[in-house]
């Protein structure tokens, strides 16, 4: 499977401390909240990037390897923990499965890298950037729970979803940083 | 936390001067405050023309494919990327003098000072790290 990435960054046959070098140029380039694929063939970049994104404060999601080539994704580091969340419809990461179980769906909301590494199984995926264009794939009488990471961006697209006519929409928290249910992922 | 990585070089083989960049560049891309004091055979590490051929400790010349092999980049491209990073290059004052070298003999954007400039640097530091 490709995942989806904003930008992307080729340190194939680098070595440390290369990649790591390459890395923090690169990401001057992304938008906050934007995606970088870094592909590199150095093995130790798998812990140093991990390291790195820590360090640094950006979102490490994960590494795939495809052809003897690992890929790994970095999601810029967004401010988006210390804003306020205004959609007065929630209910919380503890009953949703609950309430899902009866009718409606969980919708994502996260760029499609981080769901791709981390989702709700049986959540829909549609990153907020593109929600406005895709609305014709959810349906108004069904409930639709809304889930981000953090519930920053869950929030805005409640809001949106709100405006252009849902009514059984909430916005799930505190969101997929705290999940502790059980998760599918791209590789296992 | 410490902002601060604080490095001492004092010696002036190949293997001593990646271990001095590898771990300064790293450092200084991850955001660090990075300084290193070159001082004795460290000063060779950014010594004009003894940068360009470092020596490999005796016995270990085979070595060099292995670097080859494993496209690692050359000292002065190290250097030259741990100066654009913002990594601090202090040479040791009395070393120099001792040698008979003057700052023309180093490379261009380099510091010198004594061991009170780098202590001063350092006193804050984590980690300091001397090789």
């Amino acid at each position: 499977m490709q995942i989806k990435a904003d930008q992307q960054l080729d340190c194939k046959g680098l070595a440390c401390p290369m990649p790591i070098v390459k890395t923090k140029k690169a990401m001057n380039e992304v938008e906050d909240g934007q995606i970088l694929e870094v592909q590199a063939t150095d093995k130790g970049s798998i812990a140093d990037l991990k390291a790195w994104s820590e360090s640094v404060g950006h979102q490490y999601l994960g590494t795939i390897q495809e052809d003897g080539v690992l890929l790994h994704y970095i999601r810029k580091s967004s401010h988006d923990t210390g804003e306020e969340k205004t959609f007065e419809k929630t209910i919380t990461n503890d009953e949703v499965i609950d309430r899902v179980s009866k009718g409606g769906i969980i919708l994502d909301v996260r760029e499609e890298a981080e769901y791709a590494f981390g989702h709700i199984e049986g959540s829909k995926s549609i990153p907020m950037g593109e929600l406005e264009n895709r609305l014709d794939e959810l349906n108004k009488d069904q409930e639709i729970y809304v889930i981000c990471r953090t519930g920053t961006r869950s929030d805005l697209a409640a809001r949106k979803l709100s405006d252009k006519g849902f009514t059984k929409v909430y916005n799930v928290l505190p969101g997929m940083a705290s999940w502790q249910g059980k998760i599918s992922r791209i590789n296992g | 936390m410490s902002n601060k990585v604080a490095i001492i070089a004092s010696n002036g083989g190949l293997f001593d001067a990646y271990k001095v960049f590898n771990i300064a560049t790293a450092a200084a891309a991850t955001e660090k405050e990075v300084a290193i004091f070159f001082t004795f055979e460290g000063l060779n590490l950014i010594h004009k023309q003894a940068m360009q051929q470092l020596p490999m400790p005796e016995g270990r010349e085979h070595f060099a494919e292995g670097f080859k092999k494993a496209n690692v980049p050359s000292i002065p491209e190290l250097v030259e990327m741990a100066q654009e990073l913002g990594v601090k290059f202090i040479g040791c004052q009395m070393t120099m003098d001792v040698m008979g070298l003057t700052k023309e003999d180093f490379i261009d954007g380099i510091e010198v000072g004594g061991a009170v400039t780098f202590l001063e640097f350092a006193k804050d530091a984590s980690p300091s790290l001397t090789f």
